[in-house]
């Protein structure tokens, strides 16, 4: 055995340090739990999330978005989006639009390229199924979820415009949405 | 498929010592993701292990040559998944050196914003899941680990509201990155932060005095400065052992040099000393991200317009190695460039890889206990390792 | 009950009839209360770890949890090894659960109130909770598995380096009220101040000393080396499913709460508390709450701290707990026979 005093300085210590460990858990005790009830209360999901994808309509018109261009399709990295273009009088669209859901990155390229901000993503991930077939989204089926569920903020345009270079500053000031200005780019609460 | 060393299965000597081995496996609890190490035990010593990795390869160095420089990014976070924002700035700071394409200012300073909240993040992932190793999951290591994982899913939410998602971003992209601040986001991160600087108070008071948790961690899995340099241990590891160096430091990227890193260094090269030496990286990380938010610029967050096309980015002939310091180490990339929209080849350095290496050296000698508690020090995410 | 025609009970059954039916109603009362242990050991914990632990099963929080997960043991199927030793195999639980339980045979809950107050209650407590290491390397060797080997020897291995200590600290109490009689234990501790635990410096340290040789002999974080989640998975339990795995974990909690109610018994009083020479069931409901008190204490203490090697276990034990409990119960002894010569 060591001699008494450091012995007891050593015993000291590690009761001591018993002491706070314990204190802390104990401490720990009395906060409140940081569980969310899911599914009964759902966490507040911030305006960019990335949810499932979706198709959408036109705002003005009424008409689908989706022009068929097949860049989402390009720019894809594990090459789940498969369009088919169908050619008519005044603008074209998709005849056929399929989305395997379960191989999705989430990586938002899709949305980045769009030019007519046809494809978005939701705010909500809530589509587990037993089977993997409902996962490969159909155009009816993603229109279906385009109407259900809330868009997230990002669209292609609001995208690019985010991530350009600066232009020159115009004599009529654009207003909101633009970077290039301030520390916080606000994002308008769509 | 070639042995590396041969091994003897039972060896009963004449001295009565029977030597078991045993398999780590692939699955296994305290893996740290797919590792496979073939113990060969005396008793509860540790006298060879056989490492064997390779469960968890992807191919990601070919699938980089299959997809252009917009589209790989994305991809590249999922080397290193435990710390994602590391793993895309080492790609695409590769592909703009080689083909030098500036990154504006704001940018930078955002990119290491991100670098920062990344890297406390993982090292809160590294502080519970080594705690657990050693703790087990019924006992005071699911408590450091709940803990730790409570940390880190508030910066978890700062970078949801960022990009808008929660593991694997793709943030970064070639010139710049894809995401500016949201409203109010400045002013809820430093409160996160200032949040987690008080709990890593309660951290180190339950685990820095405390007899247990130094009789793990001292004199465990000591790697001496000579070894480190030999085998080429990078990051913390490398650190603990007394070789001062920092890629942040040494060679600044990403606008680094506007701020005085500074590299926390212990000698002893145990488990404990690198155990320090995480602590004291989460505290400068800290620093560094209230001195981002208080000398942000503003501007253009990409040199680049938005990306519209897959074939956008184009890199001229040449090539060049590109390193950054991850939440692990060095992490590199060494990208040939043909003129196209694909690279020619891309070859990434992980840090794990590399600090893996020094396990056969240090293990032996050790108790079966040991060999969890060291391979948490080390703290290898094998998205890295296996790539 | 002296009516015409009837008598009492207790007087015309013969005794091992009465002590079976009073050992069959233990049995029960102690497997319910380990279900039941398990659920407040999870809502303690989760509650430590910011978190709420079962909830759904039995809404709100997580009453039928148990029930559960009795239901679900027993509906699982049953997997043996093929190269397992069957007999070995299939007898450990039983040869591991049988000692945790009969541990409550000598337990007092109130006065009279037992199945069996020996006048060595102590000694036979000791002794057979011992066994339960017989059952544990059982189980470690007929898996034919080198983690449930592994983990067999570091049991062997810890519970005999701590069976020790674990005896000695538990003398102190026995030393103090001179005698093994677990009644006469508690009788001896009077008032509130005549608990040993508040006895000047000795009982404190044998309390301590109790406590920490507890954890050890529960395989208890920071002594859980045994099974090690994070290194050897389940230890010597790794092979069992299903029912048998229900007895092993039965088995240990059984042995768990057993300790706790020694430790109520020796150190905490017992039964002893207001309004218990009145009414005999409050005293068993005042000894259920101490036990349980010393339980999460153990269970506190399992949750804040991370485990150590067994190499530094067995030195704690050899080096540090069993010459201070020796020393301590030479101390006791000295003190008792002083005061009992000063008596004379």
């Amino acid at each position: 055995m060591p001699s008494s005093p450091s012995f007891l300085a050593e015993t000291g210590q590690l009761v001591r340090a018993v002491g706070r460990a314990m204190g802390v858990t104990f401490r720990n005790f009395f906060r409140r739990p940081v569980t969310v009830q899911y599914p009964t209360v759902k966490r507040v999901y911030p305006d960019r999330f990335r949810g499932i994808l979706a198709l959408v309509y036109d705002k003005d018109t009424g008409e689908e978005a989706c022009i068929g261009c097949r860049l989402c399709e390009l720019i894809c990295p594990p090459q789940v989006i498969k369009v088919e273009m169908l050619k008519a009088e005044k603008r074209n669209f998709a005849k056929t639009f399929t989305l395997e859901l379960y191989s999705c990155e989430f990586c938002e390229l899709c949305v980045q390229v769009c030019p007519t901000d046809a494809i978005i993503m939701l705010k909500t991930f809530d589509l587990a199924t037993a089977d993997r077939r409902e996962l490969l989204l159909d155009k009816d089926r993603l229109h279906a979820l385009g109407l259900q569920h809330e868009p997230s903020w990002a669209t292609g345009n609001r995208l690019r415009d985010m991530q350009a270079p600066p232009k020159p500053a115009k004599p009529e000031a654009r207003g909101q949405g633009k970077s290039g200005g301030n520390a916080d780019a606000g994002e308008p609460a769509e | 498929m070639p042995e590396t060393q041969e091994r003897q299965v039972v060896e009963i000597g004449y001295g009565g010592s029977e030597r078991l081995v045993m398999n780590m496996g692939p699955q296994h609890p305290s893996a740290h993701g797919v590792f496979r190490a073939i113990l060969t035990l005396e008793g509860e010593t540790v006298v060879a292990v056989d490492a064997v990795i390779g469960y968890l390869h992807r191919c990601h160095e070919k699938l980089a040559e299959t997809l252009t420089y917009v589209q790989y990014p994305s991809i590249a976070s999922k080397t290193d998944y435990v710390s994602a924002m590391t793993a895309e700035l080492a790609y695409v700071a590769s592909v703009e050196k080689v083909g030098k394409i500036d990154v504006p200012r704001r940018a930078q300073y955002l990119r290491v914003l991100a670098a920062e909240l990344q890297r406390i993040a993982s090292h809160c992932l590294w502080l519970g899941t080594w705690c657990m190793d050693m703790g087990g999951a019924l006992g005071g290591g699911a408590t450091v680990f709940l803990y730790a994982i409570r940390e880190r899913e508030l910066i978890l939410d700062l970078f949801e509201a960022l990009t808008g998602a929660r593991l694997l971003y793709g943030f970064h992209q070639v010139g710049g990155v894809r995401y500016d601040l949201p409203a109010g986001w400045t002013a809820r991160c430093r409160q996160t932060v200032a949040h987690i600087e008080g709990r890593l108070a309660e951290y180190e008071a339950m685990l820095e005095d405390n007899a247990f948790f130094l009789a793990r961690t001292q004199g465990v899995g000591v790697i001496s400065r000579e070894l480190a340099l030999d085998v080429g241990v990078c990051g913390p590891i490398a650190r603990g052992s007394g070789v001062n160096y920092d890629v942040r430091r040494a060679e600044p990227y990403s606008s680094y040099q506007d701020f005085d890193v500074a590299v926390p260094v212990q000698t002893a090269g145990d488990c404990f000393a690198r155990y320090r030496v995480r602590m004291a990286e989460f505290r400068e990380s800290i620093r560094l991200v209230r001195l981002v938010l208080d000398g942000l610029p503003e501007g253009a967050i990409s040199s680049r317009p938005g990306v519209k096309s897959v074939g956008q980015v184009r890199i001229a002939k040449g090539e060049g190695y590109t390193r950054i310091e991850g939440a692990r180490g060095e992490v590199g990339c060494y990208l040939v460039a043909d003129g196209g929209a694909k690279p020619y080849r891309l070859k990434w350095r992980g840090a794990s890889f590399s600090n893996l290496a020094v396990l056969p050296h240090i293990i032996p000698g050790h108790k079966v206990a040991d060999v969890v508690a060291i391979m948490g020090s080390v703290d290898p995410v094998f998205g890295e390792v296996d790539r | 009950m002296a009516r015409a025609g009837l008598a009492d009970p207790a007087t015309i059954m013969p005794p091992f009839l009465q002590h079976a039916i009073t050992g069959f109603i233990v049995l029960n009362v102690v497997i319910g209360l380990v279900t039941y242990v398990t659920l407040l050991e999870r809502k303690f914990a989760a509650r430590m770890q910011s978190r709420i632990g079962p909830y759904y099963v039995g809404w709100p929080h997580g009453w039928l949890q148990p029930i559960a997960d009795a239901l679900k043991l027993m509906m699982k199927e049953d997997i043996v090894p093929t190269a397992a030793d069957r007999w070995v195999y299939n007898l450990a639980p039983i040869a591991f659960l049988v000692p945790c339980v009969l541990i409550f045979a000598t337990i007092p809950f109130a006065p009279g109130l037992g199945v069996a107050d020996l006048n060595i209650g102590v000694l036979f407590f000791l002794a057979v909770s011992s066994l339960e290491i017989v059952g544990l390397f059982m189980g470690g060797w007929g898996s034919n598995n080198k983690y449930a080997l592994l983990s067999a020897m570091r049991a062997v291995n810890q519970i005999i380096s701590y069976d020790l200590p674990f005896v000695f600290a538990a003398l102190v109490p026995v030393v103090l009220a001179g005698s093994l009689q677990m009644s006469a234990i508690v009788e001896a501790q009077t008032g509130l101040l005549g608990w040993y635990v508040f006895y000047p410096v000795l009982g404190q340290l044998a309390f301590v000393a109790f406590l920490v040789a507890t954890l050890a002999a529960e395989n208890r974080v920071p002594f859980d080396i045994l099974e090690a989640e994070s290194e050897l998975v389940a230890g010597f339990r790794v092979e069992y499913s299903g029912m048998k795995f229900a007895l092993i974990q039965l088995g240990e909690y059984a042995h768990m709460i057993g300790t706790s109610f020694l430790g109520a018994l020796l150190f905490l009083g017992g039964w002893l508390g207001p309004g218990s020479e009145q009414w005999p069931l409050l005293g068993a409901v005042w000894f259920l709450l101490k036990a349980m008190l010393v339980f999460l204490v153990v269970t506190w203490v399992r949750w804040s701290f991370v485990r150590i090697r067994v190499d530094q276990i067995l030195a704690i034990s050899w080096k540090l707990l069993l010459p201070a409990t020796l020393l301590l119960l030479m101390t006791t002894a000295l003190v008792v026979a002083l005061q009992g010569a000063r008596a004379v």
